[in-house]
């Protein structure tokens, strides 16, 4: 038996394939597909498009462009269950085509990730619910890498920060524990952040209530899956709301760059077809083909090439497509010169459809990194990535007001300027009363008075808000754990990096070219204790290096600078009955020092600087003598998230018309 | 201890044995003749009830209520129903032991557990009309026969959705029966009907006659596994037909001039038939035995065999099973004969043991599966025990042998030999265990309220508990006298912390039975939050509900709630109810936005949040198609504000009375200007409504209304740096390079004059540009160097390097120069003195 790895990124999108494939089979026949927007990019990850029509599915439609048609009898709705609008507009939808259609159509929705009750109460009300036959299509996880695994909620961080609805916790919470029941609980579940907390608590409580519920009859397995796991160190978990500043600037990694320049959803982006020329089009996308000049790129984490780009500051993305080139060139020519025997010939020829694949992608960053270079090399990236250094390592802000104010006045995109003045607020615990109305009235002055909503709306997830909190201004000094302070936590976890080495990394903080996540250091000073104690506070004798740092003792580092950060600090232990414990191990013998899995997780979002950061890290544990002993690290979260979506999120699109 | 063979009979070459299971079954003033008798498969549980048609000895008004009596085996009174709910036309049993009583206008009640509670539904197809007239049962459905001769099939209790079959002629029918789904051909039911002198088999599409002339057909039997049929005819013969109506088998004269009252097969080899008191066993080839009894006798029909029932006793008539005949058959000289009589030398200590194991020694092995099988039929204890010792005997002799068969053979007699046990009364043979399934076995007992038992076999077993003590809960609740207080504290005493155990089954059970306070108490240990929600629901203690629902973390549960809330309560008291838990604030909040604006308003208004309120009314003015309907909007967005003093609400009141002003100013405008062309700002409307101030100003600049623009500025209190932006913008995308050149006479610009620089030559125009560069007085030499370089004035550029005595500079330039260019610079490079030094 292959040993079990929890989160084991291949075995879920098999299943997450094959339970939708088992829905599809169940219905007989050809059927049309109607499937959210959000869903189509996830879909197209996990099942190719030939796929599906090989089970039966003729056309694929857009629940919101409302015009599936009566071409064939079966109609199939794939729709996230858990908003009320999407389930009345199914609802409708239904009733439309009953209305129109001269055929009588069978109906059937598969809820993605489960059925719910609402669904089943509005679909009642609009008198469908008999009509439909309703299964459920449990997608948790989507891995978007072997370490990445998202629950592809785009609506989390509104939900989340915005609309304060829990629905994204609940998920994760589900997703988790499913995890938990197959290779039992994490023996320690720690983190920040309120709404952290009350996922930690809902994981807890879901286990008794597992417990509880456990099926009769299933006595084995289950049982064993409710004691603590072996092969998984600890689950941390971080609210994005603790760190808002990392989304907010700008990512430097090439992936983060292609993240902030052409936006990735589901591993693929929209690039012009001008920037990646010929590049093949992909055959059987799911969904419409856009009408536009703008082609679909897959950006593929298992490419090759693009595994060592991706998490490289993008600094040197230019030298290693250099360096990528020669070698390929080098590689064939010579071989084609050298290959003077038919057995070196007949190995070359082997080689060669792997060469053109390579020479493929090669051509396709190349293209992509020159696209990315323009948009660096113009004065509003440069100015704007001027005052989010200067803001990250601790420059009194005023000073950056008026860079600000010219940006405004400019007239550079919206998000671009929300992004610093709620980096400035995040930072600094909200700005003063003063400056926030003048940067609310040019914001409201240079992109519309439908701005006000905006900014209001940024006030509620807490990005722009006036220093002291929200209240009357007369609220004294803000609370300790309601905001995070900055200065502190500079010193105290080494934010700012000024020696920063892009091309031979030697810490986090080449992903921003100076600043290192808070996040990310979070997670080091519970993983990586030492490494971090010695950046921290470099020993004075190198030689001692090695040796214990006293701030790496217990989570010293990490107690210290939670006390800074805004949110509730936790730290539970699942311990298991000792007799499950014993059997636990005897069956799956001693490698108790083997390679564990540390998961990850970021509750609304987590940025693509991050996750190379973390994998950065995860490098270095897997280094032998190390002190993670080879863990390995997954990074779990419900959606990717990058700056412009945070506070895009907030901003209102509607406009006053004519 | 009476010889093993002594209940045997010999039919053919085959044994059957008729084993005496209980005695003094019933009363003896029950009058059993009067009485229809259904028996559930696996030796369950078998109910009796009084048949109409026959007259009965009065016995008073109470002895004469209609009832459904149901009794254990053994005649212990398990369940009186009492009955007033119409005439009984099929009495059935399924295979989980569940009764079903169908009634003559077609409806079916489905007694779930062994207590009484039932679940009904209805035929239909005519039922009502026609009437039912009999009813045939399998192990999970059953088929009514109606008065119009068709044909209704139920194939599921849990979800009943009863099928016409296809219709038969409407000729009289005689007798019928129907082949079980499992076991018919067409793995669907089979129905086979006598009428008149033929045969006909009907199945949901068509009703076929099978041309038999023989008939009339008495009776018809399907053996239990479908393989053979039964038929007694009119003359007093048996036909024995093979399944696939392939073969006739056998024909037995039974010379006998009555009709008996049923025929059965007895596991799948021979077919009984009985008289009032008489039972004949009809095996292969005719061949036949008698069994005489003294009162009236029903025939129970199993899968491996019958039950015979009368008032005094309680038989089971099974073939022989091989292994049992090996062993014990009258001068066998089988391995495990003679290993049974090693065994019993030995207890008697004669030597003879160890020459008899010597000599079956080369089959020993074989010897000991057969006691072990042997010893699992046999209902004797004695004998089981005597055939263990031997097979242990046997093993013990032999160097290698996996014991678990004998094991589990031990294990699983135990365990029979209690649940046969008279005040247990299920005589189940080791076959119906086998296909009953242990589970099964523990759920009987436990729906028989065997609690102990079924925990005890449960525990022996290793099976999941969880079950009995829920149904164990339930049924106190139901049934127990003390104080609510008492029970709940013995049932958490008992149940708490136990893994499986649902509360909410209990609590539900606790309010069906009306004990809403227990119900309510019980629920709190109900670990699972979201389960309890909708017994709250349904005990209406929404509030309660929505609490848990919130704990439970499952915003699809408070949605629900909430839902359900909104439509019960009147709006202030929906309020009330949310206020206090802010989640449930944000989830209505969060819907509202989307789907009922009207309550978010009200919600607003009650919370006095104005804030929110006047963001609301702003999201509708931007909704609004025409702008005075904006306008009226905004208007009361802005007055939602204004009784609050606090500055946010102050600042979004100015806010939005800009909002207004800039509207009207915008509208004054396009009336002035009319509709603009070709507008930089694509795919928007081509119209200054909607446009911020910032691009009100840009486009009046671009369009050259200067005059107008400065009122905005002035109106808006735009500052000048910004103004100043907004201009060069403007001029540079509308290419009116005159008037840039117009404004670099300017002594100063509030921005300085490098943007202007930057902006012109992004525009491509290098000659204005170039008219910016000198004024960059600020700058120092280097920069305005490559400024002159940018504008492809190198000479310039030069110049500026020259002024500055800079040659590095000037070399530098001169590097990127060439033709005239070059010589000029190189010219001044020479003029430098500096480089000589």
């Amino acid at each position: 038996m292959a040993p079990m790895i929890p989160f084991n990124a291949s075995e879920i999108t098999e299943k997450a394939r094959r339970d939708l494939l088992l829905l599809l089979e169940g219905i007989r026949g050809k059927k049309n597909l109607v499937l959210e927007k959000a869903l189509a990019g996830t879909l197209n990850l996990l099942v190719k498009f030939s796929t599906l029509q090989e089970y039966g599915v003729d056309k694929p439609f857009f629940l919101e462009n409302d015009n599936v048609d009566s071409s064939q009898r079966n109609v199939v709705f794939l729709i996230r269950g858990e908003k009320a609008t999407t389930v009345t507009a199914v609802a409708n939808q239904i009733k439309r085509l009953r209305r129109e259609s001269q055929t009588e159509h069978e109906f059937s929705i598969f809820w993605v990730p489960r059925r719910t009750l609402v669904s089943n109460q509005l679909l009642e009300e609009a008198g469908v619910l008999g009509e439909a036959s309703v299964s459920e299509w449990p997608l948790f996880f989507v891995p978007l890498a072997d370490d990445v695994l998202s629950l592809e909620l785009d609506d989390a961080v509104e939900d989340l920060y915005l609309r304060k609805d829990p629905t994204s916790i609940f998920l994760a919470a589900k997703a988790l524990m499913l995890q938990q029941q197959k290779y039992g609980l994490f023996p320690r579940i720690l983190g920040k952040g309120d709404n952290g907390k009350r996922l930690a608590d809902l994981l807890i409580r879901m286990r008794t209530e597992v417990t509880a519920g456990e099926a009769p009859g299933g006595t084995g397995p289950s049982f064993l899956g409710l004691t603590p796991s072996s092969m998984i160190d600890s689950l941390i978990i971080i609210d994005r709301e603790v760190d808002f500043p990392t989304v907010l600037l700008t990512q430097l990694t090439y992936e983060g760059l292609i993240d902030e320049v052409f936006n990735i959803a589901a591993n693929q982006t929209e690039v012009d077809a001008s920037v990646v020329g010929g590049a093949a089009s992909q055959p059987g996308q799911t969904g419409s083909a856009s009408t536009s000049l703008k082609r679909k790129v897959l950006i593929d984490p298992k490419d090759q090439l693009y595994s060592t780009l991706g998490d490289s500051n993008f600094a040197i993305v230019g030298n290693l497509l250099n360096k990528a080139a020669r070698r390929l060139q080098s590689s064939t020519e010579r071989n084609q010169l050298a290959a003077k025997t038919t057995a070196e010939l007949r190995e070359f020829v082997a080689k060669l459809p792997g060469y053109q694949a390579e020479q493929a992608s090669l051509k396709l960053h190349t293209s992509l990194a020159e696209e990315i270079i323009k948009f660096t090399h113009a004065d509003v990236f440069t100015r704007s990535l001027e005052v989010q250094q200067n803001i990250m390592s601790g420059i009194d802000p005023a000073t950056q007001h008026e860079t600000i104010t010219e940006l405004i006045n400019r007239d550079i995109p919206l998000p671009t300027i929300l992004r610093l003045l709620c980096l400035e607020s995040t930072t600094n615990a909200g700005l003063r009363h003063k400056d926030l109305e003048m940067f609310k009235r040019a914001v409201i002055q240079a992109y519309g008075p439908q701005h006000i909503l905006t900014l209001s709306s940024l006030e509620k997830m807490n990005l722009l808000q006036p220093r002291g909190g929200s209240g009357l201004g007369a609220t004294p000094a803000a609370k300790p754990g309601t905001v995070t302070n900055y200065t502190p936590l500079r010193k105290s976890l080494r934010l700012w990096d000024d020696e920063v080495n892009e091309t031979e990394p030697n810490d986090i903080s080449y992903t921003f070219s100076g600043y290192a996540p808070l996040s990310v250091r979070l997670v080091q000073s519970i993983i990586q204790k030492q490494t971090l104690a010695n950046i921290i506070k470099p020993p004075s004798d190198p030689r001692a290096a090695a040796q214990a740092n006293p701030l790496a003792q217990g989570l010293r580092i990490f107690d210290d600078a939670t006390k800074y950060v805004k949110g509730a600090t936790f730290d539970e232990r699942q311990a298991g009955e000792e007799k499950a414990l014993k059997a636990r191990s005897m069956l799956n013998g001693s490698h108790n020092d083997a390679a564990k899995t540390i998961v990850v997780f970021y509750l609304g979002g987590v940025t693509r600087a991050e996750i190379s950061a973390l994998r950065y890290i995860g490098g270095k544990l897997k280094e032998v003598g190390g002190e993670g002993r080879g863990s390995r690290i997954v990074i779990c979260s419900t959606n990717m998230v990058r700056g412009s979506s945070l506070v895009g999120s907030a901003i209102e699109a509607g406009r006053f018309k004519a | 201890m009476s010889k093993p063979t002594a209940n045997w009979e010999k039919l053919g070459d085959k044994f059957y044995r008729k084993i005496q299971l209980y005695t003094a079954v019933f009363d003896q003033d029950l009058e059993l003749e009067n009485y229809h008798v259904v028996g559930a498969p696996y030796s369950g549980a078998v109910a009796i009830y009084r048949d109409e048609n026959k007259i009965i000895a009065y016995r008073g008004a109470q002895a004469n209520k209609a009832s459904i009596d149901i009794y254990s085996c053994a005649g212990k009174l398990i369940r009186r129903l009492n009955w007033e709910k119409g005439t009984i036309k099929g009495l059935g049993w399924s295979e989980d032991e569940e009764l079903l009583v169908v009634t003559e206008d077609g409806t079916v009640r489905c007694y779930y557990d062994l207590q009484g509670d039932f679940v009904p539904f209805s035929l239909g197809h005519g039922a009502e009309e026609h009437l039912v007239q009999s009813c045939r049962f399998y192990g999970s459905g059953f088929v009514a026969l109606l008065g119009n001769n068709n044909l209704i099939s139920v194939t599921s209790y849990s979800e009943p959705r009863p099928k016409l079959l296809a219709i038969p002629p409407s000729d009289p029918i005689i007798s019928w029966s129907i082949i079980p789904p499992a076991y018919s051909l067409s793995r669907s039911v089979e129905v086979i009907l006598a009428i008149g002198k033929t045969l006909y088999v009907v199945d949901a599409t068509e009703a076929e006659d099978r041309n038999f002339d023989a008939g009339p057909f008495r009776h018809i039997s399907v053996s239990p596994r479908g393989e053979f049929l039964a038929f007694y005819t009119d003359d007093g013969k048996v036909w024995v037909v093979s399944g696939d109506w392939s073969d006739k088998l056998s024909e037995y004269d039974s010379k006998v001039k009555t009709v008996p009252k049923d025929m059965q097969w007895c596991g799948s080899n021979a077919v009984a038939l009985a008289w009032e008191d008489e039972v004949h066993l009809i095996g292969p080839r005719s061949a036949a035995t008698k069994f005489y009894y003294d009162a009236w006798i029903h025939l129970l029909p199993d899968v491996d065999g019958l039950r015979l029932l009368t008032n005094d006793v309680c038989e089971y008539l099974q073939k022989v099973p091989d292994d049992t005949v090996d062993v014990f058959r009258l001068g066998s000289d089988s391995p495990a004969a003679n290993l049974l009589e090693a065994s019993s030398l030995l207890d008697q200590k004669s030597p003879k043991a160890d020459d008899l194991i010597q000599l079956i020694r080369p089959n020993l092995a074989e010897a000991v599966d057969t006691c072990i099988k042997a010893a699992a039929h046999e209902f004797n204890i004695h004998w089981q025990k005597a055939l263990l010792r031997a097979a242990s005997f046997g093993k013990s002799v032999l160097d290698l042998y996996s014991s678990d068969d004998f094991v589990d053979t031990c294990d699983t007699l135990r365990v029979l030999n209690a649940v046969r046990f008279y005040e247990i009364g299920l005589p189940l043979s080791y076959d119906q265990y086998r296909r009953l399934t242990p589970e099964k076995l523990v759920e009987r007992l436990t729906n028989r309220n065997e609690y102990l038992l079924a925990l005890r076999v449960a525990s022996y077993l290793q099976l999941p508990t969880s079950h009995i003590h829920s149904h164990w809960a339930q049924q106190k609740v139901r049934v127990s006298t003390d104080t609510e207080e008492d029970i709940c504290s013995l049932i958490v005493k008992k149940l708490h912390g136990k893994p499986g155990i649902s509360f909410e089954e209990i609590a539900h059970a606790a309010y069906d039975e009306g004990r809403v306070r227990l119900a309510t108490e019980l629920l709190n240990y109900e670990p699972r939050a979201g389960k309890q929600v909708p017994l709250l629901l349904n005990m209406k203690e929404e509030n309660i509900a929505l609490d848990k629902a919130i704990e439970s973390g499952d915003t699809d549960l408070v949605f629900h709630v909430l839902l359900h809330l909104r439509k019960k309560l009147p709006l202030a008291s929906f309020f009330r109810v949310i206020n206090s838990r802010p989640v449930a604030t944000a989830l209505v909040e969060s819907s509202a936005l989307d789907q009922d604006r009207e309550l978010l308003k009200d919600l607003y208004y009650q919370d006095d949040r104005r804030l929110d309120g006047s963001n609301l009314l702003l999201t509708e003015a931007l909704g609004q198609s025409s702008l005075t309907q904006s306008l009226d909007k905004l208007k009361l967005a802005s007055k939602y504000l204004s009784d609050s003093r606090d500055s946010p609400a102050q600042f979004q009141r100015q806010a939005l009375d800009d909002a207004s002003k800039l509207l009207r100013l915008q509208e004054q405008f396009e009336k002035d200007l009319g509709p603009r062309d070709n507008a930089p700002i694509a795919s928007t409307s081509s119209s200054f409504i909607g446009l911020s101030a910032h691009q009100t100003i840009f486009e009046l600049l671009r369009q050259g209304h200067t005059k107008r623009a400065q009122k905005v500025q002035s109106e808006f209190k735009i500052a000048d740096k910004t103004y100043t932006w907004l201009k060069l913008r403007a001029l540079v995308n509308a290419r009116h390079w005159n008037e840039l050149e117009e404004m670099a006479k300017a002594k100063k610009s509030p921005i300085g004059w490098e943007p202007f620089f930057n902006e012109v030559l992004a525009a491509g125009n290098t000659r204005v540009a170039s008219v910016f560069v000198p004024k960059c007085t600020h700058l120092d030499v280097k920069e305005r160097v490559d400024m002159w370089s940018k504008c492809g004035l190198l000479v310039k550029a030069g110049e500026e390097a020259f002024r500055a005595k800079d040659r590095g500079l000037l070399e530098e330039v001169r590097g990127k120069a060439s033709g005239s260019a070059a010589v000029e610079l190189e010219r001044l490079i020479g003029m430098l003195p500096a480089g000589r030094r």
